[in-house]
């Protein structure tokens, strides 16, 4: 992003004294221009001043419309303030409501118990007036029965009479309380009423003020849209006013076109009028040298003479008056059509602020967009970043293939070293099996041998028994004897079986430890062919980097000298269109002189002899210096017309451009031949503020002098031209810079 | 597709050679016109004198098994200085240059392939950087030491760029010639940065 390095300078609003012109003349000068003074041309100061003016009365009227803005922004900011105002108030009021609501509730219901109170009372009182007569009445009865128990009842009836008396004091008492509260609630409720009616009055008030206040605001906002609308057509007035100038001008121009014809016409006549003079001078001298009367002629016709000079030189001054009222015509035309597309681009402004409003959001939106992509500060950085994902895309991919055959190469190997596994696997299981059925077996024999020494055992047992028995009864009985017999037999049988079984068991027990080693043995083989392909896995992956460097070297181009040479084939291509160019010159060349044989050899035929081939070359020679002659004439026609187009296309450059742009050639130390281009901004405040750049074989370097090593300067030499790249861009921020410190400050 | 013998998947020495020159042929033909190395119009030139000399000669080396690597070098045209090398190694089955035995491969399977390889050539350009400056080439052929340099060819240096980057594209095999491609380019200067 570029920015323009110093920030613009804020416009003041009250820049009411007329612009100052940038030079101290009061005028825009155009370099070129600086050698012919225009004094005399008031209203060119005019032309060129418009531009100003307009800039002038636009930025007076941006701000008015600005502060214009401002005052409506407040206003409103104002209005909002009082309608919150409002707004409260009106909460207020229908709290308060609320309330004045609620004590006429309240007054309703007290009204209401008040009202029951008094039927209560009165039905009390109506009760009480009938039991009187009822026992007015018993009375009356009983004094005719009971004369003596008359008064007692009588002292009864006025106890009774008295009690109720003192109830009706009682309900009275009560009411009086009740009208009290009565009171009391309607005072409430009018005070509210009261307060209701103030709250209301506020808020009339309010709304009143508000409604003044929006009057006051459209009114003011009227008055600013008339103010607005007056300025403009200030301007187009002003416009209009320029617009006349400029016709006045050209009307102007006209007269004094005609005034330059009549001096023209004038000036010929007296520049004849002169060399008839000089004529008859010359005709006259020699006669009458000696005559003093001829003298007095003569210098009377000197006089004649200067009077004609001075008329010629102020013809002259015509002329120069002409062809800057040329000039001015064209600056004319031209501030015209400034004037123009500004009025365009007026219209286009808005148009451009809403597109750029629109861009601006969508630049955020792909910045957002950007900032997601993870190593992407900028818009370039995208395609640079998805061509290096594809390469890495592609690398991988090569670098997955090799690694998926590395892959398939460990597992047939793992496979293999698993069988082998398994298999020793399997023979050590079948070995553990045959331990533990050997070792069930040697069980087995061990508890047959236990039960046969117990049945040894109690057989000694018995036999003992037996022999005890035969002690007893010493006469011996023939069949013990036989019996005793047959139990030892079988008792030595038993002994030799339990032996047998005994050698058996070592047998059994050797072939046991035997099987043993034999396991140990196998799993040590396992763990060897086991820590072997891990080995061999090391191996591998070692071997496997070594092939990708291998790899890598080969793919560099390397080879060995030994077994290896490298061939380049000749570029038969190249070598072809060079003969073929030189073939195609050489046969040219060779037609070209065929012509010029044969041309000679007609002319040798026309002639015959030598003499006339002579006269005939000489002939051609004056032709050829007449040639010459006209040609170097054409060249200097050619120059001349070269030089002012060159001063022509320079005076356009440094309008065009803003630059006047100087040239020379140096030679550097090691004699090579440099240009170098001095560039000075129109809008150069001083003669120092020169721009110097070296061209060389198609490379343009700046030089570093006193102007670009200001620290201001040098920065933006080093962002636009070290860093960008673009001179362009330098010189015409530059350019701009220097035009706003001239026409701003 | 050159001396093919009449069952469809033998395929004999003369058959491969003949086809791996002509993929050189069609790969360099690509290499050259996807690079812009030359304007279209130049490019039949290309065409008619640089390259069927090549494919002439690669056949034979290729025939005697002599041929290790045939490399396609892109050069500056001002400074002369390497920026691509697009390099074929080249490996040869002793075997049968020895006995003279065929091998059995379909042709339809060699032809994808190469179709594999030409489609990564063409779309190459999108990693490969920018060749903004007029551009030469040259093909270099690594051949054994014995081979006698015909005269269209001269000896050379390899052309190495200092500290490549390389891109290794798909290889065929035809069961006799196998043919890895490979792409070395200059570093650019941005990536480092």
């Amino acid at each position: 992003m570029m920015l323009r390095t110093p920030p613009p300078k804020k416009r003041r609003a009250d820049e009411s004294g007329p612009p100052e012109s940038p030079n101290s003349d009061g005028q825009l000068v155009i370099f070129e221009d600086l050698p012919v003074p225009e004094p005399s041309h008031n209203h060119s100061e005019q032309m060129l001043c418009t531009y100003q003016c307009r800039q002038m009365v636009k930025s007076e009227f941006f701000d008015a419309l600005s502060s214009a803005e401002k005052q409506a922004h407040d206003y409103k900011s104002k209005l909002d303030a009082l309608n919150d105002d409002f707004c409260r108030a009106e909460a207020e009021r229908k709290k308060f409501r609320d309330q004045f609501f609620f004590a006429e509730q309240e007054l309703a219901a007290t009204k209401g118990r008040e009202q029951a109170l008094q039927e209560q009372l009165l039905k009390e009182v109506n009760d009480s007036q009938g039991r009187i007569k009822n026992q007015l009445k018993a009375c009356s009865e009983l004094e005719l029965y009971q004369s003596g128990k008359f008064a007692d009842s009588i002292k009864a009836v006025n106890k009774r009479l008295l009690t109720l008396s003192s109830k009706v004091k009682q309900a009275s008492v009560k009411l009086q309380s009740e009208m009290n509260l009565r009171k009391k609630a309607e005072s409430s409720a009018a005070s509210a009423e009261e307060k209701a009616s103030l709250l209301e009055g506020k808020l009339t008030h309010l709304s009143e003020s508000i409604e003044r206040e929006k009057k006051h605001l459209q009114k003011e906002l009227a008055h600013v849209k008339s103010d607005s609308k007056f300025s403009l057509s200030r301007v187009t007035a002003d416009l209009e006013r320029m617009e006349c100038r400029a016709n006045n001008a050209e009307k102007e121009l006209v007269l004094l076109k005609q005034h330059h014809e009549e001096a023209k016409k004038r000036l010929d006549e007296s520049l004849h009028q002169k060399s008839e003079l000089e004529k008859k001078l010359s005709g006259f001298t020699f006669p009458e040298v000696s005559s003093t009367g001829s003298d007095i002629l003569v210098k009377h016709l000197r006089e004649e003479l200067r009077a004609f000079e001075s008329e010629v030189r102020e013809a002259r001054k015509l002329k120069s008056s002409h062809e800057d009222i040329e000039l001015l015509k064209e600056k004319l035309l031209e501030e015209k059509g400034r004037r123009e597309r500004a009025e365009v681009e007026l219209f286009k402004l808005s148009d451009i602020q809403l597109s750029m409003t629109k861009l601006e959001e969508e630049l955020s939106s792909w910045k957002l967009l950007v900032r997601d992509i993870p190593g992407a500060s900028c818009a370039e950085d995208i395609p640079i970043k998805f061509a290096e994902l594809q390469r890495e895309v592609i690398e991988s991919m090569g670098k997955v293939g090799e690694a998926n055959a590395r892959l398939k190469q460990i597992e047939v190997s793992l496979d293999a070293a698993e069988l082998g596994k398994q298999n020793a696997d399997a023979v050590a299981a079948l070995a553990t099996e045959n331990a533990g059925a050997l070792k069930s077996e040697v069980k087995r024999i061990e508890l047959m041998l236990s039960s046969v020494t117990e049945e040894r055992d109690r057989l000694k047992n018995v036999i003992d028994e037996l022999k005890a028995q035969n002690n007893v009864a010493a006469g011996g009985d023939l069949v013990n004897g036989t019996l005793f017999k047959e139990l030892e037999s079988c008792l030595a049988k038993k002994e030799s079986y339990i032996k047998e079984l005994e050698t058996n068991l070592g047998a059994q027990k050797e072939i046991n430890s035997h099987q043993h080693n034999e396991l140990k043995g196998l799993n040590e083989r396992l763990n060897n062919e086991a820590r072997r392909i891990k080995s061999l896995e090391r191996e591998g992956d070692r071997l496997r980097s070594e092939i990708s460097l291998l790899e890598s070297k080969l793919g560099h181009g390397d080879f060995s000298s030994a077994n290896t040479k490298v061939l380049r084939m000749v570029n038969t291509l190249a070598v072809d269109n060079e003969a073929k160019q030189t073939i195609d010159a050489l046969q040219s060349e060779l037609q070209k002189t065929k012509e010029k044989l044969q041309a000679v050899e007609e002319l040798k035929k026309q002639s015959g002899d030598a003499t006339l081939v002579d006269s005939y070359i000489s002939g051609k020679i004056v032709q050829y210096k007449e040639q010459i002659a006209t040609l170097e004439k054409r060249e200097e026609r050619y120059k001349t017309v070269f030089a002012d187009k060159i001063s022509v296309f320079r005076r356009a450059c440094c309008e065009l451009f803003g630059y006047k742009i100087v040239m020379d050639d140096h030679q550097r130390s090691d004699g090579i031949p440099v240009t170098r281009f001095t560039l000075q901004s129109i809008y150069a405040q001083s003669d120092d503020e020169k721009l110097q750049f070296e061209y060389e074989s198609g490379n343009t370097n700046i030089l570093v002098n006193d102007y670009t090593s200001q620290p201001e300067i040098s920065r933006q030499v080093d962002i636009f031209i070290r860093k960008m790249n673009s001179i362009p861009a330098f010189t015409a921020n530059l350019t701009m810079e220097s035009f706003n410190k001239r026409t701003l400050s | 597709m050159g001396s093919r013998t009449a069952t469809k998947d033998i395929i004999t020495l003369r058959g491969s050679a003949a086809i791996v020159s002509e993929f050189f042929g069609y790969s360099a033909n690509s290499i050259l016109y996807n690079r812009g190395l030359y304007p279209e119009e130049s490019f039949t030139k290309v065409k008619k004198y640089g390259l069927p000399l090549l494919l002439t000669q690669d056949e034979e080396w290729l025939e005697s098994g002599k041929l290790q690597r045939v490399v396609l070098v892109i050069m500056s045209k001002a400074t002369n200085e390497v920026l691509e090398r697009w390099n074929f190694s080249i490996e040869t089955d002793s075997e049968v240059v020895e006995k003279g035995v065929s091998r059995e491969k379909s042709d339809k399977e060699i032809m994808r392939e190469i179709q594999a390889i030409m489609r990564q050539i063409a779309s190459s350009i999108t990693y490969l950087p920018c060749l903004d400056e007029p551009c030469v080439f040259d093909v270099l052929a690594y051949t054994d030491k014995d081979v006698a340099v015909p005269f269209t060819w001269i000896e050379s240096d390899p052309k190495l760029i200092a500290n490549p980057q390389m891109v290794k594209l798909h290889s065929f095999d035809t069961k006799i010639h196998k043919i890895d491609t490979l792409v070395s380019y200059k570093n650019d200067e941005w990536d480092e940065q």
